[in-house]
């Protein structure tokens, strides 16, 4: 088993060049954004500029594939169930009484006879996907383009206590540590010959919970000892200390954190008063007046 | 062996290092690594639509009664944080609302702890703005279900057991009741704190968690009557793996020296 | 010229934990002077970490318990300056290798103290690039704890303490979970460190021979008392002394310690090897040699092989080739010892054995069956496996809960499973702690609760892994008098392990793996004389049989001594009867 590790992407890069804080804030925008619209539109966009991005800076393609291969069942449980079931929703958001059907099953056939898909819902649920995937994938594009020691200096600098920041990094120094030994554990109750996999799910809870026991434990008697290295090297807590990495705001950096907050502000304001981003917005035209809905 | 003590004794000023709300920094830099990596460790729940939850989501509790609101909320937000981005199919929809569910779950649990050790901050009122909070995490859900999207009154309540059986556990004295039994030394009463303890957290997380999902992704009426059997199920699982790996950790923890957290609840 | 003012004083130092009731120090007066390398000595449970962690505050100031007596460093008293400013002065490297590195790379490591003590970035720098030389790291500045060996982490451990320049640099057994180069490297790094730039040195350790090479002064403590201080040629000569409190004296010692009593006397005992072998220039110059008579190898088992490999490959899905055609066979009632520097393969070809692995190419069997052919549950039956650390493999609350939760998972009857567990018990004596739970025994009890555990399965093969790393020479001595007696009842034992020197009293028989390759298999006599098979795998044979090679200049042939038992027999008419083979096991 490998050694897990947050994947860091070396390529250089505007992304790997930029300061953590000014990614931060990029990262809180385009969620933001995400989180407001509900146009499949705007949110494609959005969602493929992040993938690109991602792509971009050199995050493999194969961890994008990974995360949408895992997403894959909800996602279509999403479009299924928004599909045939998000009538009143949609309905709102679109100010229209009836739906446009996109199939229906005869009425001939049995429990699903008569019913159907809507188009709307249908399109509601690829918005809702799109929305999942950014609010995925933005993150690891801020997070695995910079140096752990850079994101640890950036957060003390936007005022996170050093204390809780320490805590962040020394987890996950620490954690593939005890991954190593839950599988080390998972090893030796299958070297006593239990196999919880066949177990029955009661008997399971009993035998398979247990690798937490000694892992939980051994986390814990390891803490004590850390206790004692961190005592033996000065370790106060206090943010008051030094650096050996720097974290300066270069005029790059000024410079993305305007872009972001520009583009924020405009899209905010395009989506209040022009509606650009609502769910209808250029797909469902026929709607009256579109009916605030948040 | 009888060997007489020579030395003067001294006064000992144990600091005993450096603490985030009485426990100690390394505790909570182990615990949450435990979080992070039991997140990728699935449990299965084999029921029909029921896949797994990550074994991680059976001790945010725990973690909670060993180090006390704050320090075990940051333990677990921290953990599942790590294990977010590490193992990002764990993280469900939307990846920081899991994070949040760890920490708040954490927190929750810690606030149980009626300790009135010398030193320990009062917290004997904790939860009452805690309860108001998850009352009003439930109204915003079921309301909108009902208001907006057309839930039946009824099809809410029985998909919402779990959160509400564990706002009610949370808002009665039986809260106070099963931190006693947690400290209890009896193998049993422990036992039984245990699991009543970790389906109140699961739930009270659960639908922290859900009512954010719900303003996402915003499922439609018929979900809510699929999930009714679902849901509670899995709490059955996430308390019994709670309280399996509680009773042992706590037992452990009582067999050794180890230095016990000030907010500690066993 | 008067002597200068030392760096460290005891003053009656006593010391009770919490809820102790006996004091884990007691009375311990003493003076450690600058430019000293001191080795700390004493059997497990004997207040050697403790009195480490005095040095810098940490006990009591973290710990808190009942402090009695008085520390200075450098004129501070422990309990009135707070440990980190004490940090300053005391630098400490500790045991485990993993939880020490907190940083995620070499020069953040290094930096971590000098920033919490506000140190300026470019000073780091300059602090960084100087401790690194120092412990030989130059050039790993960016690597991940992780990409580093077991004796690599230990030196960074030691640059990031030489960081803040203490004037004490106090190491707590920091070779113990290191294989014989890493050990070499830390002792050498201190070594210099003592020697050439001043650098006080207060080292735990058990390994004799070493400490014997480079300490200057030795404290021997027991049961939280003060036993004896004084230089190595004072310590380890008194080998009584050390057997009373458990303790292993080096091997050269213990040898003209036996040619001594047999009426020999040679002045002063040697404690290192060279010493050793200018000793022995001396006496066989005095006395004419009588080679002790060899018992004639045991006949090797010749069952049908149990556990064989075939052309057996392996290689790691990132692409490392750990096993390269390995092809062997076990028989039934072996004892087999597998030895090998870290990486060299050992723990991959015992995994194959286990089925966690399944080989690359070729294939590993097990009474003749292919174990992929087994189930979890019918290969746990057959072969059982300790693995090195004890607590990964504890899941219950109670030892006898322990010792049947595999049977009773496994659908055992009820009958069964309680003849099972208490005999299982009763074999590893620990009846009377049957109720107790796992983590309130020592490790050493730890471990015989494992193994008491997989025994209850009933195996006939049983694999230790390391079963001696990180134990007291009496520790280890325990887990071993086990597996002897096992492999009496006719079980067959393989035994990894990197303590050459405790293996003769009980494998019959060697691998020795090197770079995924088996670079040897043979008896134990004639493996341990291969000293270029054992050197390519950066093992050293136990000075017994160094000292065994020198004597051949004197004799006739090959003598193919293992003990200091063996070679001190040369000198003794008639040898040493086989009852004294052992050290004795004192009350235990």
């Amino acid at each position: 088993m490998g050694v897990i590790r947050f994947q860091r992407v070396w390529r250089e890069s505007l992304f790997t060049r930029l300061d953590f804080r000014a990614k931060l804030l990029i990262v809180a925008v385009i969620s933001l954004v995400a989180f407001v619209w509900e146009s499949p539109i705007t949110l494609a966009a959005l969602a493929l500029t992040v993938i690109i991005a991602a792509l971009l800076s050199g995050i493999e393609a194969a961890y994008l594939g990974r995360i949408f291969r895992l997403m894959m069942p909800l996602y279509g449980l999403l479009l299924v169930t928004h599909g045939f079931w998000n009538t009143q929703q949609v309905r709102v958001l679109t100010g229209r009484e009836t739906l446009t059907p996109l199939f229906t099953f005869p009425s001939a056939w049995p429990l699903v006879g008569g019913g159907g898909m809507s188009v709307e819902g249908f399109v509601y649920g690829w918005a809702v996907i799109l929305r999942t995937i950014v609010l995925i994938l933005v993150l690891p594009l801020a997070i695995f383009t910079t140096d752990i020691n850079q994101i640890m200096v950036g957060l003390v600098r936007i005022g996170i206590p050093y204390k809780l920041v320490f805590i962040f990094s020394s987890t996950l120094r620490f954690f593939p540590l005890l991954f190593g030994e839950a599988q080390a554990i998972i090893e030796a109750q299958r070297l006593r010959g239990l196999e919880p996999q066949r177990m029955g799910p009661l008997q399971r809870v009993r035998v398979y919970a247990r690798i937490a026991i000694p892992l939980i434990l051994g986390a814990l008697v390891k803490a004590q000892q850390l206790e004692a290295v961190l005592q033996a090297r000065a370790f106060t807590g206090s943010s008051a200390r030094t650096y050996l990495h720097e974290s300066r705001l270069r005029r790059v950096d000024w410079g993305v954190i305007l872009l972001g907050l520009g583009l924020f502000v405009t899209a905010m304001a395009l989506y209040v008063w022009l509606g650009v981003g609502k769910f209808a917005w250029l797909i469902f035209p026929s709607a009256p007046t579109p009916v605030p809905h948040r | 062996m009888s060997q007489e003590i020579l030395g003067a004794e001294r006064k000992v000023k144990a600091v005993g290092g450096v603490a985030i709300d009485g426990a100690p920094v390394a505790y909570l830099i182990a615990l949450a690594a435990a979080v992070a990596a039991l997140s990728f460790i699935p449990f299965s729940v084999i029921l029909a639509a029921g896949g797994s939850f990550p074994l991680s989501q059976g001790i945010y509790a725990l973690v909670g009664w060993i180090l006390g609101p704050v320090a075990g909320g940051i333990a677990c937000g921290i953990g599942r944080l790590i294990g977010v981005f590490v193992a990002p199919h764990t993280a469900g929809p939307v990846p920081l609302a899991s994070v949040w569910g760890a920490a708040i779950a954490s927190f929750a649990a810690g606030a149980m702890s009626t300790a009135r050790e010398e030193g320990a901050p009062r917290r004997d009122w904790w939860w009452i703005p805690l309860s108001v909070f998850f009352v009003m995490e439930w109204l915003l859900f079921v309301g909108r279900a009902v208001l907006v999207n057309g839930v039946s009154v009824q099809v809410a309540l029985l998909n919402t057991f779990v959160n509400w059986s564990a706002i009610l556990l949370y808002v009665l004295p039986t809260r106070t009741l099963i931190a006693r039994l947690i400290g209890s030394r009896n193998i049993a009463a422990l036992a039984a704190g245990l699991f009543l303890g970790t389906w109140m957290i699961a739930g009270l997380s659960h639908l922290s968690v859900t009512v954010i999902l719900y303003y996402i992704l915003n499922w439609p009426p018929e979900v809510w009557a699929t999930l009714i059997p679902i849901i509670p199920m899995e709490n059955l699982f996430r308390s019994l793996v709670g309280t399996v790996i509680g009773t042992g950790v706590i037992a452990g923890l009582r067999a050794t020296e180890l230095v016990r957290p000030r907010s500690a609840l066993y | 010229m008067e002597p200068p003012e030392p760096l460290v004083q005891f003053e009656a130092v006593s010391y009770l934990y919490p809820r102790a009731t006996r004091p884990a120090l007691r009375n311990i007066s003493l003076d450690i002077r600058r430019g000293e390398f001191v080795g700390l000595i004493g059997a497990t449970g004997a207040g050697k970490t403790t009195l480490c962690l005095t040095l810098n505050g940490i006990v009591p100031q973290f710990y808190g318990g009942r402090f009695f007596g008085r520390i200075t460093v450098a004129g501070m008293d422990t309990l009135e300056h707070p440990t980190g400013m004490l940090a300053r002065y005391v630098g400490m490297v500790f045991q485990d290798p993993e939880t020490q590195l907190i940083a995620n790379s070499v020069e953040d490591e290094v930096a971590f103290a000098l920033e919490n003590l506000q140190v300026p970035r470019e000073e780091i720098r300059a602090r960084i690039t100087y401790v690194l030389q120092a412990v030989r790291l130059d050039g790993y500045e960016r690597k991940h704890p992780s990409e580093l060996s077991g004796g690599q982490k230990q030196r960074l451990a030691i640059a990031a303490a030489l960081a803040m320049r203490p004037a004490l640099l106090v190491l707590d057994e920091p070779t113990s979970q290191l294989d014989p180069v890493g050990e070499q490297e830390v002792f050498a790094v201190a070594d210099e460190l003592n020697r050439e730039l001043g650098v006080t040195v207060l080292m735990a350790s058990h390994a004799a021979e070493r400490l014997a090479e480079y300490a200057t002064r030795l404290i021997l403590l027991s049961a939280g008392s003060l036993v004896a201080v004084g230089s190595p040629d004072e310590i380890y000569p008194q080998i009584e002394l050390l057997e009373r409190h458990h303790l292993r004296p080096p091997q050269v010692a213990r040898t003209f310690y036996l040619i001594n009593k047999a009426g020999h006397p040679t002045g002063r005992l040697p404690v290192r090897l060279e010493d050793g072998l200018r000793a022995l220039d001396s006496l066989c110059a005095q006395c004419t040699l009588t080679p002790p008579s060899i018992p004639p190898e045991p006949q090797g088992a010749d069952g049908p092989a149990l556990v064989s490999a075939r052309d057996l490959k392996y290689t790691y899905p990132d692409g490392t080739r750990a096993l390269n055609g390995v092809s062997l066979d076990i028989r039934a009632g072996e004892y087999v010892v597998i030895i090998g520097q870290n990486g060299a393969g050992k723990t991959t070809l015992i995994k194959h054995f286990l089925r966690l692995l399944e080989p690359t190419e070729g294939k590993v069997l097990i009474g003749g069956r292919d174990t992929r052919e087994f189930t979890v549950g019918e290969l746990a039956r057959r072969v059982g496996y300790v693995g090195q650390n004890p607590d990964h493999q504890i899941f219950n609350a109670s030892v006898k809960d322990e010792v049947s939760f595999a049977l009773r998972h496994l659908g055992y009857p009820a009958a069964e499973i309680r003849a099972r567990t208490s005999a299982s018990l009763e074999a590893l004596g620990l009846l009377d702690m049957q109720d107790m739970h796992p983590l309130a025994l020592t490790r050493g009890d730890r471990a015989r609760v494992v193994l008491a555990a997989v025994l209850a399965l009933q195996p006939e093969v049983i694999i230790l892994d390391e079963p001696t790393t990180g134990q007291d020479y009496r520790g280890a001595k325990s887990i071993l008098d086990i597996t002897r007696e096992l492999h009496r009842q006719g079980k067959t034992v393989i035994v990894v392990t990197h303590h050459l020197y405790l293996m003769p009293e009980y494998a019959r028989r060697v691998l020795v793996m090197g770079k995924g390759t088996l670079l040897l298999d043979a008896p134990l006599r004639q493996a341990y004389h291969q000293l270029d098979v054992l050197g390519a795998t950066f093992l050293e044979p136990p000075q017994a049989v160094l000292l065994s090679r020198y004597l051949e200049r004197y004799s006739a042939g090959e003598l193919r001594l293992l003990t200091p038992e063996e070679v001190a027999a040369c000198f003794i008419p008639g040898g040493v009867e086989r009852g004294s083979h052992q050290i004795p096991e004192s009350v235990a």
